[in-house]
């Protein structure tokens, strides 16, 4: 559908955003405030031998010096906790904060931090993923048997987490290997990555009293107040987040990361305290990156091109701590099984430690690796028995009924429609130059269902307010929450404001995480909108003299159904109620459950194998390869997504593009280097490859609409991380198409893409 | 502390260079090293950014002139430069972002040194001098002798580039500038290359030069030998433009690409700016910048 056709949709943000009315943190300015600088470790692996802040301290203009010592002395982390707010007996990579400085000035705060003296020892580096498994590592974590670990989590040495899936037997897996026709094994290692939010973060801190009001740029301000709460050990009612525009998180801005350093900083300095990132920082600090991967797939086929049995083995790099990637190993094990009907599955899966930076949820951790991992074996696997990449997928790809890599059986799903819906938009099959081609990919994500909370009320003058506890991070999720409302009480969409970001003010939900937005707060302000139509219905009746279940809300007015002329206008039973019980929803409505697997045999748990409301994806995308200098070009993409009932053409049409985008980053220029030192070498925009909007290519989208049960509102699945998973995938099969083999390394730059073209050549007897 | 004053002429101007200053214009290099702490700011700045002296391109019978403030986005839209200097436009318009061409200056951008400078390749196949004033005189160097290390430059502090001079061009010759990019913005050459090419009636080539971007400590000049001069711009010919090319640089390793793949990439890239050049001296219109118009790294 072109976007002309669709209805209009003004984000309640946009003209803020758009005309530079709006206001980030780096914007707010409080009286008396303080500027925070952070010291880093800038070593990736180290004991402490001496911190000495007593230099900093004595510089005129410096408020407050804080370390290790000033804070409460606790471990947190969920799952694995494994981390300090500073630096405490060891640093385990170059971003740790080891002390905070609040000073008069941002060139004073510097002066100080660089005069915080830190000795230290070297240790030995852990950066390698198998390097970090071999028996006799240098540990990360020398501690890690004495963790307070949640739930069933095996560990050992450098694994911080754990996870199998198995769909059969191990035993039962290798019986099928052994028994197929075809056996393709293949190792592929990807390179971790960043969110890179346009804003660099920043954090406001002022105390009250014994409360702390905290304005950062977070995507999940109930998270960061949590963390808040849990390492300054404060009640949740006396810590307050306010989130003013958020310039884009990816991701990168999930989790808590530093509100308690400056909380800790104003209370010590007895002033407001503000800190505000550059962009190197961004790139350093944060326990929030695209983790790198190494996947061994082998997988074995059946003479007619059916998929008899896949074993794997993944490790994940968590880097120096436990973020929230506890459950990414298992995430990735899913990823790399994919959403194929394979009988036999064995899949083992680790989170592994080194002195890099944390890993954390980055816009679908470990799925565009994992998928790029399957879905580029799987072109091998089409091409080893001789098969149309297309239509082994065809033939493999679950459907509707159809029993997944865990056992789980699908209800109604979209993925062949996907398939061959995207490989039509590319016009699949078509004869094309010889340095140009196809590659096609299948994607599948899972929607979280989970609490929310969300008040709506209407008041004297019938103007609307939806208070809610979403985040809104750029996706457009929250600004559709007022066309839910509006379609709820027969009103306009823009006869609503929304106050949102702000924990002291709204009810609960999760944050800009997980795609989660409209599927779980879209049902609460649904359930908040209809206990005010309810009650408008109530008034109308009396008024109209006719019985509530009659009342029809639409273009501002109750009315009698089937007559349209008998009708008040919301306005006027506003302004009625609010001389008495006023007009104010409450919505949290139950979440849809998760499925339940029988026999589900999976070590290590982490909730992600059985999924709920999965969403589906084919992207095919056409390349040209400049083979002279490997340099990419995509140069059209087709997209189908099933992500359920689209609520806003609009907005879902703006979150496969810019999906579709970061997919191509990733895929082609997008990767952290690090030096023999342990440290980042590209963390700048210049040598960190983005893709800019003159690289984008037509994007074509259609959205394959499925009502899906126990999902979000009018069966609306997640939407927001699903274009981000099959296009790295889709890219590599184009381009093992032009150069005649996989470039088994993600981001395939065109030094690597330029590589392999020499490898065939050197193959094929040819001079390179 | 740094001290900013604007000149209001360019007597003043060089006397404040005279007396220490340095000078700025649209501040892409001077400001943004500064913020990232390459080189602290001077004591005392100058702005040139006002003066006529410096603005404008001009074309006489003999010679180019284009003032030293004359900033990308003019080079890349100007048709004298875009019809007969077009090495020059090409590598204008692939420079930075629409902010960066639109501050940014042909005379910064030369004096500034960078061997990834993308407008300094054409201007050597050009036959570039660079016009260098003080209160007691003025100087024209050429780009090879001004071109001295990484940053580095063989002006004297007291010395402002008010112009870049070259000569007229002769009939039947067109000039093009390619670089290998791995984004359409925002990018700066891993590899580059600028040609010139002048041929005669029959379409053989009568004189032709070439440089190369990023390969080398300064924007390097490359020796053709006989691989052009009396033949057609044939496959034979452009294979050898790119061996010696490719023999000629002698590139680092660094973040965005090895040693290895630059000496392969350049002359790729030399090759491509050989026949782009041949094409336009033949007559034929290639829209600036070439990069954009053959495709991929400008490959056809």
């Amino acid at each position: 559908m072109a976007i002309t056709d669709t209805p209009r949709f003004v984000r309640a943000d946009g003209p803020d955003k758009v005309t530079g009315s709006g206001r980030y943190v780096a914007d707010l300015t409080l009286t008396g405030m303080l500027t925070a600088k952070l010291r880093y470790a800038g070593i990736a692996h180290a004991r402490i031998i001496k911190i000495d802040v007593s230099a900093a301290k004595a510089i005129p203009g410096v408020f407050s010096v804080l370390t290790a010592d000033d804070v409460p002395d606790l471990r947190y982390s969920p799952v694995v906790p494994d981390r300090h707010l500073f630096a405490k007996d060891t640093v385990r990579f170059e971003g740790e904060v080891i002390a905070a400085v609040a000073a008069i000035n941002a060139e004073v705060a510097q002066q100080a931090a660089d005069a915080v003296v830190f000795e230290y020892e070297e240790l030995p580096i852990v950066a390698d993923l198998e390097a970090a498994l071999a028996p006799g590592a240098p540990l990360v974590h020398e501690d890690w048997e004495s963790y307070d670990v949640t739930g069933d989590t095996p560990r050992d040495r450098n694994v911080a987490t754990f996870s199998s899936i198995t769909k059969g037997t191990k035993e039962g897996v290798d019986a099928a290997l052994a028994a197929a026709d075809i056996v393709v094994k293949q190792r592929y290692v990807a390179d971790g990555s960043h969110a890179a939010p346009i804003e660099p973060r920043g954090v406001v801190a002022q105390w009250e009293g014994n409360k702390v009001t905290i304005w950062t740029s977070t995507q999940v301000p109930f998270d960061a107040r949590n963390g808040v709460c849990e390492t300054l050990q404060m009640p949740s009612n006396r810590v307050r987040i306010i989130v003013p525009h958020l310039g884009g998180g990816f991701g990168g801005k999930c989790g808590f990361h530093f509100e308690a350093h400056i909380a800790a900083l104003a209370k010590a300095s007895k002033r407001p305290v503000k800190l505000v990132f550059s962009r190197e920082e961004e790139f350093l600090a944060p326990d929030r990156r695209r983790e790198s991967m190494i996947i061994d797939l082998e997988t074995g086929l059946n003479a007619d091109g059916t998929i008899a049995a896949r074993r794997g083995w993944v490790a994940v790099e968590n880097g120096a701590y436990t973020a929230d990637s506890a459950f990414f190993p298992q995430l990735a094990a899913m990823h790399v099984a994919g959403p194929y009907k394979i009988p036999f599955v064995h899949i083992d899966s680790s989170l592994v430690y080194t002195n890099h930076q944390p890993s954390g949820s980055v816009r679908a951790p470990t799925a565009p690796q994992g998928c790029w991992a399957c879905e580029t074996h799987t072109d091998e696997l089409a091409k080893a028995v001789g098969m149309d990449s297309v239509a082994f997928r065809k033939l493999n790809a679950i459907d509707t009924g159809d029993e997944g890599v865990v056992g789980q059986v699908y209800g109604e799903i979209g993925l062949q429609q996907c398939l061959d819906t995207a490989t039509e938009m590319a016009g699949y099959g078509q004869d094309l130059p010889d340095d140009e081609a196809i590659g096609v990919a299948l994607g599948w994500w899972p929607s979280f269902p989970g609490a929310s909370g969300a008040f709506v009320r209407l008041d004297a003058d019938g103007a609307g307010q939806i208070v809610t506890g979403a985040q809104e991070c750029g996706t457009g999720a929250v600004m559709t929450l007022r066309q839910l409302a509006a379609d709820e009480l027969g009103m306009d969409p823009e006869d609503f404001e929304i106050i949102y970001q702000d924990t002291g003010v709204a009810p609960y939900d999760t944050g800009a995480t997980g795609s989660q937005t409209l599927l779980n707060n879209g049902r609460a302000v649904v359930a908040a909108s209809e206990q005010i139509a309810e009650q408008l219905k109530d008034h109308a009746a009396n008024m109209l003299e006719a019985a509530a279940g009659d009342i029809v809300l639409a273009n501002g007015t109750a009315h009698v159904a089937g007559s349209p002329d008998k009708s008040v206008s919301i306005a006027e039973l506003a302004e009625v109620a609010a001389g008495g019980q006023m007009l104010i929803g409450k919505g949290s409505p139950v979440p849809p459950e998760y499925p339940e697997i029988p026999g589900m045999n999976c070590v290590g748990d982490q909730g992600v194998a059985a999924w709920a409301a999965p969403q589906f994806s084919c992207h095919a995308v056409r390349v040209r390869l400049d083979r002279d200098t490997g340099v990419a070009r995509v140069l059209a993409i087709a997209c189908a997504h099933d992500s359920g009932t689209i609520i806003n053409e609009i907005a879902a049409h703006g979150q496969v593009e810019g999906g579709v985008l970061m997919g191509i980053g990733q895929a082609l220029t997008e990767g952290t280097v690090y030096g023999e030192d342990g440290r980042q070498q590209n963390p700048a925009l210049l040598e960190y490859k983005l893709q800019t909007f003159a690289d984008a290519p037509p994007i074509s989208t259609a959205f394959i609409q499925i009502a899906t049960a126990e999902a979000g509102p009018r069966g609306a699945k997640g939407l927001a991380e699903a274009p981000n998973v099959p296009t790295a995938a889709a890219i590599s099969n184009a381009l093992a198409k032009i150069v005649g083999q996989p470039i088994r390394q993600l981001p395939m730059t065109a030094e690597r893409v330029w590589e392999a073209t020499l490898s065939i050549a050197d193959d094929s007897g040819e001079t390179a | 502390m740094t001290t900013f004053s604007i000149a209001q002429s360019l007597d003043q101007a060089l006397q404040a260079l005279a007396d220490g200053a340095r000078p700025v214009a649209g501040g892409t290099d001077l400001v943004v090293g500064s913020r990232q702490g390459k080189a602290p700011l001077p004591d005392t700045v100058i702005a040139i950014d006002r003066l006529d002296e410096l603005a404008g391109i001009s074309l006489s019978d003999d010679q180019l002139r284009i003032g030293a403030m004359v900033t990308h986005a003019q080079l890349m839209v100007d048709p004298i430069i875009a019809e007969h200097f077009s090495a020059i436009a090409d590598a204008a318009a692939l420079v930075g972002s629409p902010s960066t061409r639109n501050v940014g200056t042909l005379g910064g951008n030369v004096m500034n040194g960078s061997p990834a400078m993308d407008t300094g390749a054409p201007l050597i196949v050009l036959g570039a001098t660079a016009e260098l004033q003080t209160t007691s005189g003025n100087r024209q160097v050429t780009m090879e002798e001004l071109w001295v290390s990484p940053g580095k430059t063989s002006a004297n502090a007291d010395e402002l580039c008010v112009a870049l001079n070259m000569p007229a061009r002769p009939a039947n010759s067109g000039s093009a500038y390619v670089r290998l990019e791995y984004r359409r913005a925002m990018e700066i050459a891993v590899v580059g290359a600028a040609a010139s090419v002048t041929l005669d009636d029959g379409g053989m080539v009568t004189d032709a030069r070439v440089a190369l971007t990023a390969v080398a400590a300064t924007i390097l000049a490359v020796d053709l030998g006989d691989a052009l001069a009396g033949k057609p711009i044939d496959e034979a010919s452009l294979a050898a433009v790119a061996k010696i090319a490719s023999e000629t640089a002698t590139p680092i390793s660094d973040l965005r690409a090895t040693d290895r793949y630059r000496r392969h990439t350049v002359g790729v890239m030399a090759r491509r700016a050989v026949e782009a050049a041949g094409r336009r001296a033949g007559g034929e219109t290639i829209a600036i910048p070439v990069n954009r118009t053959l495709g991929i790294g400008a490959s056809q």
